[in-house]
């Protein structure tokens, strides 16, 4: 208590270099923390557009089908292994994948062909909320598709445009019919941006000839937070013989870029906050240098060294709190800030994407505690390293010596 | 060692190095001081007087012989022993008052008492005593760039008897007053001692202080040149 009061009384001594140490901290602490939400906002956006659009949590497969993905490869029993991940509390849609010719006018490019079950997708992806023009597909409407954004311009059609898919089905007819484009996605991902076609299974089945199966069924776990690992192992038991994979594996650039996020957050503040400790080291060393006679007569009167200590991280623990209080104020209201209205970079950024996953055009952030404590934490960790050798440089003072200093 | 003395030194030496020259600070020395003296050492500047205060109140190490406090080696002890009898059993006055700056003359007459655990009521009331004592009553939450010369060396005099030391070592205490508040000090210093029974021993070439000593211990060149007493 008296530690404090004196120390909160020596703070505002000098309160010209206890205001620009403090506000030097302050604003890096509020760098920080507008960074980390920054960031986490971007590799949630990444993150949401690679599971939430279109990969989901977990796939299942026909083995190999994968690494030769054949229209003939199809899980046998999809129904069944449907059924078994509901009763297991999942989310699952099946879907069919071909692929061909798409064609406007004199135009055309190469499609994947995507055949969506339109009852369970809406549960697993967002897809269907991703629409950039028209709408989603219906059921109503089975000759209506959606196309991918860079498909769209690449065959010049736009909404209610015509377009020609050519193929080849199982039975090795030629699959061939005329779709109506319903919607324009927004950006997803290279992938389905670039040859994305959506409709639903039943037109798919009836164009491919492919009565039975599913080329992929893709698994959402009711809550996110829980073990993707174990639930893997999960799926995977209710579908012997198939290739079951999370999102981790089938992305894994992805995977390990949010997987180094926290060290790359951690690298920054150190980067950032060693400009602070610079700054701290000197202001506490002047500070001691200053007071070396006062520290004497303390010394001298019986106060010991690890008392001087304490005197010095007290001084420097009110300078962190109140940076830390500016800094988090400021920080989250910032943050929140961009969390609601976001930084629009559609000039900038519009379709860019890193590891094969689109960045949004508007950057939101997305504040969580961990973005506010570790800027926080780390400022007074670094503070009271650097504020170490200050307090030791007091703590040693030879008071005999520093009585008749001038 | 007789049971009586408060200080001893037996042939304490201080050598310092200055450059390619060793000083003899002090040079073998050898005195007692006891219980209720009001003793004043006396010589030029760089005689040893303040030296010799240091090392009796364990701010320095004799580079030989030996200095005893109530009968314990100063040398023998640990830093945190040394810092703990400077805490209990020691007062010091400086000659530049050497108040923490950013405390009132309350917290500084309290600082040592705090430090040593007293209960705060203890505290007040012991604090509150002695400020009255040496005239500051109503004076006590003024910070020492409030207060004159004269004042800010009281609340350094209530700072070291507060806490009933064994001996207060006051450095040249009246260097940096006007004589009329040499004059009041020394009064206060002399009633304290007389009244109190608070053991003095001064460092001074103050003549108005060798005038009120009982004891006039003279150093010349670190060496003691006369000791005196006056009844």
């Amino acid at each position: 208590m008296r530690t404090l009061k004196i120390a909160s009384r020596n703070v505002f001594r000098n309160w010209h270099r206890t205001l620009v140490t403090t506000a030097a901290m302050g604003f890096a602490g509020f760098i920080m923390i507008l960074f980390a939400s920054l960031m986490e906002g971007l590799l949630q956006g990444s993150e949401r557009n690679a599971v939430s659009m279109d990969l989901g949590d977990i796939q299942i497969h026909a083995p190999d089908y994968r690494e030769d993905p054949d229209l003939y490869k199809v899980i046998s029993d999809p129904d069944r292994i449907l059924a078994d991940l509901k009763k297991a509390g999942f989310h699952a849609a099946k879907r069919l994948y071909g692929f061909g010719l798409a064609a406007s006018g004199a135009t055309s490019a190469g499609v994947q062909l995507r055949g969506i079950d339109l009852s369970n997708e809406s549960d697993v992806t967002q897809i269907n909320r991703h629409v950039l023009k028209g709408k989603w597909l219906e059921e109503s409407d089975p000759s209506g598709v959606v196309i991918g954004r860079k498909l769209a311009r690449t065959l010049g059609v736009d909404i209610g445009d015509e377009l020609i898919f050519v193929g080849q089905a199982t039975d090795g007819s030629m699959a061939n019919d005329i779709y109506t484009v319903k919607g324009i996605l927004k950006s997803v991902g290279e992938e389905v941006d670039r040859a994305g076609l959506y409709m639903q299974d039943s037109a798919f089945r009836e164009l491919m000839v492919l009565p039975e199966g599913a080329h992929e069924i893709a698994v959402m776990r009711p809550d996110r937070s829980t073990d993707l690992i174990a639930a893997t192992s999960k799926v995977a038991d209710i579908a012997p013989g198939c290739e079951t994979l999370n999102w981790r594996e089938l992305m894994p650039v992805i995977a390990r870029i949010l997987d180094l996020a926290d060290s790359q957050m951690i690298i920054m503040v150190i980067i950032t906050y060693t400009a602070v400790a610079m700054l701290v080291l000197n202001a506490m060393l002047m500070t001691v240098f200053e007071r070396i006679r006062e520290l004497g007569i303390m010394k001298a009167v019986g106060v010991k060294p690890w008392q001087i200590m304490m005197l010095v991280y007290a001084e420097t623990f009110m300078q962190v709190l109140a940076a830390s209080i500016i800094a988090g104020v400021s920080g989250i209201a910032l943050s929140r800030y961009f969390e609601h209205n976001g930084i629009d970079l559609s000039s900038l950024a519009e379709g860019a994407s890193f590891g094969g996953v689109a960045v949004d055009p508007i950057w939101r952030a997305h504040l969580t505690a961990e973005s506010v404590a570790v800027p926080i934490v780390f400022l007074f960790i670094i503070a009271f390293l650097s504020v170490l050798y200050p307090a030791i440089k007091a703590a040693v003072i030879q008071p005999v010596r520093a009585i008749h200093h001038r | 060692m007789e049971d009586h003395a408060i200080v001893r030194l037996e042939d304490a030496s201080k050598y310092y190095r200055q450059g390619q020259m060793e000083v003899h600070a002090v040079d073998g020395l050898s005195f007692d001081i006891h219980k209720g003296d009001f003793t004043a050492l006396c010589g030029p500047s760089g005689s040893g007087k303040t030296t010799v205060l240091n090392l009796i109140g364990g701010l320095d190490v004799p580079t030989s012989g030996k200095v005893f406090l109530e009968g314990r080696d100063i040398g023998l002890l640990s830093r945190s022993k040394i810092s703990a009898i400077r805490r209990d059993r020691i007062g010091f006055v400086f000659q530049a008052y050497n108040l923490i700056p950013v405390m009132t003359a309350y917290e500084n007459a309290a600082f040592v008492l705090s430090l040593q655990g007293v209960s705060d009521r203890e505290c007040r009331d012991r604090v509150t005593a002695i400020l009255k004592e040496v005239g500051l009553e109503g004076l006590e939450n003024r910070r020492p760039d409030e207060m004159s010369g004269g004042q800010q060396q009281r609340v350094a005099i209530a700072r070291a008897i507060v806490t009933r030391p064994a001996i207060v070592l006051a450095d040249e205490p009246t260097a940096n007053v006007d004589s009329a508040n040499a004059d009041s000090l020394l009064g206060l210093m002399e009633r304290l001692n007389r009244e109190s029974g608070v053991t003095f021993l001064f460092s001074t070439h103050d003549q108005r202080v060798m005038d009120r000593a009982r004891r006039i211990i003279r150093l010349h060149d670190g060496r003691i040149e006369s000791d005196e007493v006056f009844n």
